[in-house]
């Protein structure tokens, strides 16, 4: 009778709760309700969803507690910090079944410890109405020109991700150290820096009363003006700048971390991220591509170009260099050192 | 006395002290020493942030004399009585639960390239030191009206039936006795104003960035430990060097016992203050009013639709609605007051019965960087930092000693025969506290409730911890909507803020109306 009761309250309390998964992701990470659940209830695992601040910053916290991790899984790590993540040694491979769905080119750890979820692209966005009549910057070196420079806001590379997105753009475009060249000229043009996208788009962008038409974000941003609009645009009100090379091609993966308890809840996690609803649900909640191949796009990312030519950087020279330049760029930008002092100084 | 004035101190000073253990000093450890390294020292050689230093030292010397300069007035308009007194008191308070890019956007809107005023004035210093006044004046206001002492009024009234004019009075009395309150009001200014970073980025761009920009730059994205803890010691030594000069003025306030009498103008006058008082507020709060208007402004024109588009179901697990948000807000507020009492309490009370040491450690944890705490928790509780446990701690960490400072000087008024006499009665320790000074002390209790409650429910802490999509309080709530583009997520936001803006008016207005009762 007891025995009977006790595996009664067991099998009540163990489906209640399982497994706990704890999923360590940067802010941006956004599901719909209803998939989430759907999965607690068919797998018994519940989900618990932590937020660690910015692709960089989350990162950072998963290194300083590599002894003791506080989550199973993390979501996030894009191909600017892929070479850093994959050094700390925080992952356990793992050769997931969905993993021949996905977008080849996209694979850029052969080894799975870290497996692209999706991806997208940042790049120059411009406002529509505040610069009607004017001819648009048509390649990178024209933002340099005051009138341009003037008219853009960055944001800061050493706190933002597409900022450094941004930077590596133009280390991709003017190499090292040309790259130098070209920022001192925008900071002599007088180009703005914020502190993080938020700022830079809510803040400096003139569509929501800054004075800069140009701004570091997205090249689905304009896609988002529309659905975010309550039916108000049915065009964009804003659009990407045309200008070859000048976008940068962001993946965003997630690894199973070192040290979790719940290997095989991972692995269905993991899995679940990747099956085709999953993928089809990412575009409206985070603004990136789905990397599987058969996910189908929600309409309004017509109005989201694929840049025919995105700018690419090695991992593992972002990895070996990216201290140094986010450090130049700081110096020649925000303290005003020429590149060549920017580069002796220590 | 002073033997046994001395033990008790301690009493009341040790559970301080366990839980600055806890909350402050093995977290900032952890980071510190992770951060001994010759490296370290490279910081002090390094021209650009002396150049940070001196505009965080310049920057908080020139806020905390503005706002001393207009609180002062103030202070002493509040002796009167005048129409909306009461609700002036609750809208000071506003600002300070208000997240840096909210007020930005504020200031944008009436004073931004396209703002109402038609002038462009960001990148100015007058700006910086607008929201600097805009923050912190109702924080100074409170103090300098609650110190301002009985004694005062009486010496002032001594004053002028010698035949000193009004003005004289003011200046050879009033002033003088004010002093120490100037010291306190001010000294807090400096403190929060030196270690912001959101608002002078914000407002002024990069070449208005503090001290503090810099060590979260190196310590949450470069984890460049060294020289993070080296600009962490040396943010906190300048700030403690201030402090001790706050402290030391505090200890010598003209002490006051609960609130001090209001007394009646004629109509005309109390309507010509009023107007006065109330027309200065608007126009320093005029950033918050444009921000109102502007959160009725959606895609859909002119009306309610920012705000009623919080109340529909959110599909997404990550965007939390109106409902869900202000509950957390309203819990996580309440439970880190309900920490941040006892605490402050003790704080203040062993600080009242002379505990040596006790009143620089206590204020401790407004002179650490926030974001070393973060990672010192990261550190030090791993398996807690995911656990509302650690969320409490944090909020209540930065809330106590506001609660404590309010509470202090009011304490060092009781006249101890009070005390005594309740001893001779046979009463208890316990129920001396509870019968005695308890009630004296409400007032101050009140007022200083409400500071811990506003440190707790604004972004203080936000930057601290990890956030669970779950806990989403209304802060988190506005970020998760401007991190996403478009006009609905603009104007959620706004909504939001706007509620939130509404929630604190009406706690502060609710404390303030329960410490009256006293």
């Amino acid at each position: 009778m007891w025995k009977k009761l006790a595996t009664i309250l067991l099998l009540v309390f163990g489906l209640a709760y399982a497994q706990e998964l704890r999923v360590l992701t940067h802010n941006s990470f956004a599901l719909s309700k209803s998939l989430i659940q759907a999965f607690e209830q068919e797998s018994g695992i519940k989900l618990r969803f932590i937020k660690g601040g910015d692709a960089g910053e989350t990162l950072n916290k998963a290194i300083l507690t590599k002894d003791a991790p506080i989550a199973d899984v993390l979501y996030g790590v894009d191909n600017t910090f892929l070479s850093r993540a994959l050094e700390e040694d925080l992952f356990i491979a793992y050769a997931s079944p969905q993993v021949r769905t996905l977008r080849s080119e996209l694979i850029l750890d052969p080894k799975l410890r870290v497996i692209p979820v999706d991806y997208g692209y940042v790049t120059i966005n411009y406002d529509k109405e505040a610069l009607q009549g004017n001819a648009l910057p048509k390649t990178l070196e024209d933002l340099t020109k005051p009138e341009w420079a003037a008219r853009l806001v960055v944001e800061n590379p050493a706190t933002s991700s597409p900022g450094l997105a941004f930077l590596l753009t133009t280390v991709a475009n003017f190499g090292d150290p040309g790259y130098l060249d070209f920022w001192a000229k925008l900071r002599d043009g007088g180009v703005k820096v914020a502190k993080g996208w938020s700022e830079a788009y809510f803040s400096d962008f003139t569509r929501y009363g800054g004075d800069r038409p140009l701004v570091v974000s997205y090249t689905t941003s304009p896609a988002a003006e529309v659905y975010f609009s309550e039916g108000k645009y049915q065009t964009p009100p804003t659009g990407n700048l045309n200008v070859p090379k000048a976008a940068f091609f962001q993946v965003e993966f997630v690894g199973i971390l070192k040290g979790t308890k719940n290997l095989k809840a991972a692995q269905k996690f993991v899995d679940w991220l990747l099956s085709k609803k999953v993928q089809e649900d990412i575009p409206l909640n985070m603004w990136v591509y789905p990397a599987r191949r058969d996910a189908a796009l929600p309409p309004v990312f017509k109005y989201a170009k694929i840049p025919a030519h995105p700018a690419k950087l090695d991992p593992g020279t972002i990895r070996e260099k990216r201290s140094r330049w986010i450090r130049e760029w700081t110096k020649v930008v925000l303290q005003g050192l020429s590149p060549k002092e920017a580069r002796t100084q220590p | 006395m002073t033997k046994r004035g001395w033990t008790t101190g301690s009493a009341y000073a040790l559970p301080v002290y366990l839980f600055l253990a806890i909350a402050v000093v093995y977290p900032l450890a952890k980071v510190l020493a992770r951060g001994v390294s010759p490296e370290a020292l490279s910081v002090f050689s390094d021209r650009y942030l002396w150049e940070r230093l001196l505009w965080s030292l310049e920057y908080g010397l020139a806020a905390s004399s503005l706002v001393i300069l207009l609180g002062v007035p103030l202070a002493y308009s509040l002796r009167y009585r005048f129409p909306g007194r009461e609700a002036f008191l609750a809208v000071a308070g506003v600002p300070f639960v208000m997240p840096t890019i909210v007020v930005a956007t504020g200031f944008l809107t009436l004073l931004g390239p396209r703002g109402i005023v038609g002038r462009d004035l960001t990148g100015t210093v007058f700006v910086l030191l607008w929201a600097a006044v805009f923050y912190n004046l109702g924080l100074a206001t409170r103090i300098l009206h609650g110190l301002l002492a009985r004694q005062g009024e009486a010496l002032e009234a001594a004053a002028r039936t010698l035949g000193a004019s009004p003005l004289r009075a003011f200046f050879r009395v009033t002033l003088p006795l004010l002093k120490s309150g100037l010291w306190a009001s001010g000294g807090l200014t400096f403190v929060y104003t030196f270690a912001s970073f959101g608002v002078p980025l914000l407002l002024g761009g990069y070449r208005y960035a503090t001290l503090e920009v810099e060590v979260y730059r190196l310590l949450a994205y470069e984890l460049d430990f060294p020289r993070a803890s080296a600009l962490v010691v040396w943010q906190s030594a300048v700030l403690a060097l201030v402090s001790l000069a706050y402290l030391r003025a505090q200890s010598k306030l003209a002490p006051s016992l609960g609130e001090p009498p209001v007394r009646t103008l004629s109509p005309r006058a109390a309507w010509l203050l009023g107007a006065l008082v109330w027309g200065g507020t608007l126009v320093l709060y005029s950033p918050l009013l444009a921000l109102i208007a502007r959160s009725f402004f959606g895609p859909e024109g002119l009306g309610l639709d920012n705000y009623l588009r919080l109340l529909r179901p959110q599909s997404s697990y990550f965007s939390p609605g109106l409902i869900e948000a202000t509950g957390n807000t309203l819990r996580f507020g309440l439970a880190s007051l309900a920490l941040a009492l006892p605490v402050g309490l003790l704080y203040a009370l062993g600080v009242a019965r002379k505990s040596p040491g006790l009143d620089l450690f206590g204020f401790f944890p407004l002179l650490v960087s926030p974001v070393s705490l973060g990672i010192g928790y990261l550190l030090a509780y791993p398996h807690l930092r995911a656990s509302t446990w650690i969320l409490v701690l944090a909020y209540a960490t930065l809330a106590y000693p506001l609660l404590g400072r309010t509470l202090i000087p009011a304490l060092r008024g009781l006249k101890p025969e009070f005390l005594e006499a309740a001893a001779t009665l046979g009463a208890g320790a316990w129920r001396r506290f509870w019968r005695v000074e308890l009630p004296l002390i409400r007032p101050a209790l009140a007022g200083g409730m409400a500071l811990a409650l506003a440190s707790a429910i604004g972004e203080f802490g936000a930057t601290m911890i990890l956030v669970r999509p779950e806990w989403a309080t209304l802060t988190v709530a506005i970020y998760d909507r401007l991190g996403k583009p478009g006009m609905a997520n603009f104007g959620e936001a706004l909504a939001l803020s706007v509620i939130l803006m509404g929630l604190s008016l009406f706690l502060f207005a609710l404390v303030g109306r329960e410490g009256k009762l006293g």
